[in-house]
């Protein structure tokens, strides 16, 4: 496709060597669009986190190559350089281990609004506090450290952290399977508000739910490999690979859809 | 495996949870309340759901049916858990241990850590064979391999000398339910037992449990903060929210007619059922904090239905709605009109 922000070409991913070599991804490629949500599920071990992070230039392919734009992101030396670091952006898993312990939600987020914006420390933090108020933290919760607050309350942190360098993809790998579910629903609009913004989004999750509910497309990963891609609404309804269906068939709660809330 | 639901008829009821006070004594005069009034009943051969989110209070009150709250520095203060004629509030260690294990199992939340890693599969399942009745080692073993029969897990003769490093997340909690089954206990208290594994190994695990119920009439009590899967698997199922019970009923009762504000609200934020692109609706704000709880209702700052009386006295006790449905909610009658 042309509009393609983000093209991922036959990358190819393998942890140790010889017979113990593990082939954690397989020859895969995908794209994303300017401003859709892209979901890719499978279980644990499918190879979904370790894609997400070659997308983010965290882990450089051992074959195939991650374009964007033009321009091929792991080029000597460090992936994503200059202002394109900036532009793709992570949230991850653990809202408990991704942030500092140490230092408040606001310097969190001020210090990355520092690093990519160049502010003074008071413009930085009112910025920040700014940012943070838009992901519903309240100034009083924004001075307190991540372990007095609610597993919710550090992801939407980490969000607001990603967000501060103002990128057009944030790539989010499980956001949601720590936290409750109110708190997921608050995350999910988040992003639905995100999308509208333009923001394009590359969802790592196991769980179909909130795949189904956030994406327009979907990839299905088995054992390093897409089974199954296509709209997320055509592969929920009408599922061709025996995992998917079985899958599909494993959410919890299904019985319920269509059956009027 | 039988789908079919509990019949309507009560069945036999194996413990009663009575106004049940846990908390933290953190000075003489300073008393963190953790669980307020818990209130329900555990009948045989049921399946019951436990949900809440994080601090509601759902984890203190499976503790405590294990007696493993000190372990925590919580202590009981206040109410009856009746079980078998005695009460497990009050008994000391001694006793416990001829109930924790042997009448009561438990599965802990995370198969990952759950299990000792150093201590192969055969190794921890014949000491949790033996550890309460004088079995020789070969029976022990024989045992042990008939658990892990039961539990469907593949090649018991291989699976028997590996360590838990070696299994799948899935294996380990299928290892985890069969030394909760050693000692035939009448309960199994199974706290969120598919946190973290895949949707399909959630599957199986459930689909495990429900045929453990059906094949030995054990009752399950099922501690999630997942709904639909409540929804799925469970008969009856306790809803709680700032440490206290706030909804009891069927699992369809509650589904089709709640009768709580907060069930309410958690039945509308299910995103399984959101229409893709449509705004989530969410639950107004944050659950109340350990010791934060307003006065009143607890979740009269978060409810769309507050009225002014929601807000004074103590938190209200659950009453009989309908028959076999409980709720705290002192508008509860008013629901229905309002929820539509």
């Amino acid at each position: 496709m042309s509009d393609a922000l983000i093209e991922a070409r036959q990358v190819c991913v393998t942890f140790g060597s010889g017979s113990r070599a593990v082939r954690a991804v397989r020859d895969v490629s995908l794209h994303i669009n300017a401003g859709e949500a892209i979901g890719i599920v499978g279980e644990s071990g499918s190879g979904k986190s370790t894609l997400a992070r070659v997308l983010a230039g965290l882990q450089r392919p051992d074959q195939g190559e991650v374009l964007f734009g033009d321009e091929s992101i792991y080029q000597r030396g460090r992936a994503y350089r200059g202002d394109k670091r900036r532009l793709v952006q992570m949230v991850f898993q653990d809202p408990y281990g991704s942030l500092n312990p140490r230092i408040t939600a606001l310097s969190t987020v001020a210090e990355a609004v520092k690093f990519h914006g160049e502010h003074s420390r008071s413009e930085s933090n009112r910025l920040s506090l700014e940012l943070l108020g838009q992901m519903g933290i309240s100034e009083r919760d924004a001075a307190k450290k991540p372990r007095q607050l609610s597993g919710g309350q550090r992801q939407r942190v980490s969000v607001a952290r990603a967000l501060s360098a103002h990128p057009e993809i944030l790539i989010a790998d499980e956001p949601t399977s720590a936290i409750d579910q109110s708190a997921q629903a608050q995350l999910l609009n988040l992003f639905q508000g995100l999308l509208g913004d333009g923001l394009s989004i590359a969802l790592v999750s196991h769980d179909l739910g909130v795949i189904r509910y956030l994406t327009n497309r979907v990839y299905v990963m088995k054992d390093g490999a897409f089974v199954e891609s296509g709209l997320t609404q055509e592969v929920f309804e009408n599922p061709q690979h025996a995992y998917t269906k079985q899958l599909i068939a494993s959410i919890p709660g299904r019985h319920l859809q269509g059956a009027g809330a | 495996m039988s789908t079919a639901t509990v019949t309507e008829s009560p069945s036999e009821v194996l413990v009663e949870i009575r106004d049940l006070v846990i908390g933290i004594q953190r000075t003489r005069a300073d008393r963190l309340i953790l669980v307020d009034s818990a209130d329900f009943d555990i009948r045989r051969g049921e399946i019951l759901g436990l949900v809440g989110e994080s601090g509601s209070g759902k984890t203190m009150v499976c503790r405590s049916l294990i007696g493993t709250l000190k372990r925590r520095s919580a202590t009981i203060f206040g109410g009856t858990i009746m079980f078998d004629g005695m009460d497990l509030a009050k008994i000391d260690e001694r006793r416990w241990r001829s109930v924790r294990g042997n009448r009561i199992g438990y599965v802990p939340q995370s198969a990952l850590t759950g299990p000792n890693p150093v201590m192969t599969i055969g190794g921890q399942l014949v000491e949790a064979v033996r550890c309460n009745r004088n079995r020789t080692e070969r029976d022990a073993r024989k045992r042990a391999m008939e658990l892990l029969d039961l539990v469907h897990i593949r090649r018991p003769e291989v699976v028997y000398d590996q360590y838990p490093f070696q299994l799948s997340g899935g294996m380990r909690q299928r290892v985890m339910i069969a030394a909760a089954l050693a000692q035939d206990p009448d309960i199994i208290l199974a706290d969120e037992p598919t946190t973290g594994l895949d949707v399909t190994v959630q599957a199986e695990i459930m689909k495990l449990l429900r045929e453990i119920r059906t094949e030995f009439n054990m009752s399950v009590v099922l501690v999630s903060h997942d709904l639909a899967l409540i929804d799925d698997v469970c008969d009856r199922l306790v809803v709680m929210h700032g440490g206290t019970c706030v909804e009891v009923g069927s699992v369809k009762e509650v589904a089709q007619n709640p009768k709580h504000p907060y069930t309410i609200a958690l039945n509308r934020a299910r995103i399984e059922l959101a229409t893709p692109g449509t705004e989530l609706i969410t639950i107004r704000g944050n659950p109340p904090g350990v010791g934060e709880w307003p006065s009143g209702c607890r979740f009269s700052e978060r409810c769309e239905f507050v009225q002014d009386d929601c807000r004074v006295g103590a938190s209200p006790p659950l009453l009989e709605v309908e028959s076999n449905h409980w709720s705290a909610c002192i508008h509860a009658g008013d629901l229905g009109a309002a929820s539509e």
